[in-house]
């Protein structure tokens, strides 16, 4: 992907425009298949370049962005069919990370036409000849890409707004909850069952809780439960932030899926962690309901030690009682919005948000989910992430964390409520959970003990999307 | 109204201010000022003074990004047929007004100014830039200028102020450049009625009055600095995520990378951002890492603000007080109260130095 030719990307569609497309290809049978194809005289058009790997299974969705990155008008990849994997698997677990990055792509509003997926044999010359002619035709319609990492013309989106915000919760119940919260959290420390509880309290702006470590039993007398107990604890469980030692978490509803997904992927001892469950009326971001918590009954789930709602603390992980109303996701009505708009002006949309990103990686901070001790982000051989703080760089970044939470985000929507540039990273992710939902019947948060969606595969998984 | 001279203070009446800037466009300098975009009220290049939002209040990112960009290319390179041709980056020489930036802000650039004047790069930019500043008729809760040495009305770096009168605004030229700036406006002005200057400072003085946060004298540097080893920062900045938006809402944090990016056929080599709040920033090839925890790096974004820089440089922090960093931490962090609390633990802590 270094020769000039690639490099060199032609800015305007001139009559002898011809489309780069790169073919990421398995050795043991689609390469072999392009080579069957010329020995048997089979003409197609000279428009692909081939980057032979050993198996579909090795292709690292991120190859494809780097592809688009560096020059390509469009990809192809090609493996083996189902069943006939010299490694076994490796096309069926290929096959499931495609489907999130296709959708992924789809969704950020790519031309559908530059991204092609094929199984093709050794023996199918024929077929290769023509995949390749119609992906170059795809290509071709698609014309010249020249806005990888910037906004041809500005969007002019407005996201639908919700109906009627809420009303906020009572503040008798609230401060019941946060009396409750405390009694635990010194019992807890004073028996010494654990050596911190981590909770919420007051942060220095007006309204705003922080993250609380308390290690003393009177100090639990700081801790609050309020509309902006926002921070997911979980995030300290796990990874370069996790806290030593025994502690208690508090969780509301989002933030136990987190530890429930923690779990799942074995970055969690459960007898490590008493988690603590508090009934959640919801969380305010301004003066509106989050976004997250309209479709949520703030039940804390099954694996709560302790469950805390205005009535007092239970053992175990029991119904509250609080269940709220729930309505449709804004989210899901938003993403509907974005969905119906031509992908150009959505391409548009997302490239003006990523436009603003500063790489302060914020989002990843904060993420319960990213616990990685190297980010791929920090990863300088070879570089999948540019460092420049520009449409290239923001444009991989973001497709790098999107791709990389998928089936794992458990939809707290801390990334975007700490990102400094607004940029609503909630509605990709939301778009591929249910992307992935719906592919998989796989719900993240919901089973401590099921595999995640892009580490597991059936041989009867849909593949409507390839050739 | 005699004929207006320089040093004169003048007063503006609201749309006076709007025609100024499209005036000043209209003289093809680059304008960048406050403008409401995606729910973010963040500095840009206008193109017309309409769009500019003159309500006070601080910006989302402090105005460095003009003279110290997120990104820029330092040279790029070409390998032609075996021979690599290195090139400059395209010269930009247009003359470029910060127009509307708070009063700390201006403080920042001087604070820049003492580390990054030595690159040719910052000095062209600085040259070419004249402050135009607002004084503050609001404190918002994180701010503490005054805690700092500077004021709402503060003068640091600002070639012009700006202060809002209830019916309009003063403007006054603080420095050679913002006499160069007014020069040709004089005329048509009017010239301030007496008292109007001290209304706006009294105005400013009520603004400083509402900041309660207590004062950050220089002298604590050194003691600050003996804090190094005090576990208190491990408690502290226990809740510190490691992310950088401290160092990137920062009018004054300077740090930066350098990169190559590209390929063996053509490149550049990139200075972008960098923060002390990644793991990365102090991580040797060896694997080993001076600041191997972050509280360890949260640590040195304090100090070397309110110990290190100041000791180097002549005695003032190299923190303005905007509160951008208070405001914008997802966790809460507060340099202003871990100053307080880390010198409240000190020892040797002068009797009454330190109350909250």
């Amino acid at each position: 992907m270094t020769e000039p030719t690639l490099q060199a990307r032609t800015e305007t569609a001139a009559p002898t425009w011809k489309p780069q497309i790169a073919a990421i290809v398995c050795n043991w049978c689609t390469y072999a298949g392009a080579d069957m194809a010329g020995t048997t005289r089979r003409e197609y058009p000279a428009s692909v370049r081939l980057l032979r790997v050993p198996c579909s299974g090795r292709v690292n969705p991120l190859f494809i962005l780097k592809a688009f990155e560096q020059g390509a008008d469009g990809v192809l990849v090609s493996g083996c069919h189902p069943g006939d994997c010299h490694y076994v698997q490796g096309n069926y677990f290929a096959r499931r990370r495609f489907a999130a990055f296709r959708s992924l792509l789809n969704f950020l509003g790519l031309d559908p036409r530059r991204v092609h997926f094929s199984w093709i044999s050794a023996s199918e010359g024929i077929k290769w000849a023509r995949v390749v002619g119609d992906v170059t035709r795809a290509v071709t319609e698609a014309g010249p890409l020249t806005d990888w990492g910037r906004a041809s013309s500005p969007a002019q989106v407005t996201l639908p707004e919700p109906p009627a915000p809420r009303p906020q919760p009572a503040a008798a119940e609230l401060e019941a909850v946060t009396g409750h919260v405390r009694e635990l959290a010194a019992s807890l420390l004073r028996e010494g069952k654990v050596s911190f509880v981590l909770g919420w309290a007051p942060g220095p702006s007006p309204g705003q809780t922080i993250p609380a470590f308390i290690q003393r039993p009177e100090d639990a007398a700081t801790l609050v439960f309020d509309t902006h107990s926002h921070a997911d604890l979980a995030a300290f469980l796990a990874g370069p932030r996790k806290v030593s030692g025994k502690v208690a978490v508090l969780v509301k509803a989002c933030d136990a899926r987190a530890a429930t997904t923690l779990l799942a992927e074995g970055q969690l001892v459960r007898e490590d962690v008493v988690l603590v469950g508090v009934s959640c009326p919801g969380m305010w971001r301004d003066d509106r309901l989050a976004y997250r918590c309209h479709s949520c009954d703030g039940e804390v789930g099954a694996l709560c030690d302790f469950t805390v709602s205005a009535a007092g603390v239970q053992p175990g992980a029991l119904p509250t009682g609080a269940k709220r109303a729930t309505g449709p996701d804004p989210r899901d009505l938003q993403n509907a919005h974005l969905e119906s708009l031509p992908a150009a002006q959505r391409w548009a949309f997302w490239q003006e948000q990523f436009a603003d990103c500063v790489r302060c990686y914020a989002c990843r901070a904060v993420c319960p989910m990213c616990y990685c001790g190297s980010c791929i982000s920090e990863q300088h051989r070879p570089q999948w992430v540019p460092t420049s703080i520009d449409g290239r760089g923001n444009t991989a970044w973001n497709l790098v964390r999107a791709y990389h939470l998928s089936g794992r985000c458990v939809g707290c929507d801390e990334c975007e409520r700490v990102c400094p540039a607004n940029i609503r990273l909630d509605l990709i992710n939301r778009r591929l959970a249910l992307e992935l939902e719906q592919r998989f019947d796989y719900h993240a948060g919901t089973d401590p003990e099921g595999a995640p969606p892009l580490a597991t595969f059936r041989p009867d998984d849909p593949q409507e999307f390839i050739y | 109204m005699g004929t207006p001279s320089a040093g004169q203070i003048h007063r503006l009446g609201r749309d006076q201010l709007a025609s100024w800037v499209d005036a000043l466009l209209g003289e093809r300098k680059r304008v960048f000022a406050p403008v409401l975009r995606r729910g973010l009220r963040v500095l840009r290049a206008v193109e017309r003074a309409q769009d500019v939002d003159f309500a006070p209040g601080r910006t989302r990112w402090s105005p460095k990004e003009f003279l110290f960009p997120r990104t820029e290319t330092l040279f790029s390179y070409e390998n032609r047929d075996g021979v690599p041709v290195l090139a400059d980056p395209p010269a930009d020489d247009v003359p470029r007004i910060l127009f509307g930036v708070q009063p700390c802000d201006a403080a920042g650039l001087v604070r820049l100014d003492s580390i990054l004047l030595q690159d040719p790069f910052y000095a062209r930019r600085r040259e070419l830039t004249t402050v135009v500043a607002i004084a503050c008729s609001e404190a918002a809760p994180e701010c503490f200028c005054t805690a700092v040495g500077g004021s709402p009305a503060g003068q640091e770096g600002v070639d012009v102020l700006l202060a809002p009168l209830e019916t309009g605004w003063v403007v006054r030229a603080l420095s050679p450049k913002g006499e160069a700036l007014l020069a040709p406006r004089r005329g048509g002005w009017e010239t301030a009625a007496a008292g109007d200057w001290e209304a706006a400072l009294e105005q400013a003085g009520r603004v400083a009055g509402s900041i309660g946060r207590r004062e950050l004298p220089a002298a604590w540097a050194e003691k600050l600095e003996q804090s190094f080893a005090d576990p208190i920062w491990d408690e502290l900045a226990r809740r510190c995520v490691g992310c950088s938006i401290c160092a990137y809402v920062c009018p004054s944090c300077s740090c930066f990378d350098v990169a190559d990016e590209g390929s063996d056929a053509c490149g550049s080599r990139c200075r972008t951002w960098d923060s002390c709040s990644f793991r990365l920033f102090t991580q040797h090839g060896s694997g080993h890492n001076p600041r191997a925890t972050q509280p360890a790096r949260s640590r040195q974004r304090v100090l070397h603000k309110f110990a290190f820089y100041p000791l180097q440089h002549g005695g003032r922090a190299m923190c303005v007080g905007c509160g951008r960093c208070i405001r914008s931490c997802p966790v809460g962090m507060d340099i202003h109260a871990e100053v307080v609390e880390v010198m409240s633990g000190r020892p040797e802590k002068e009797a009454g130095d330190v109350q909250r």
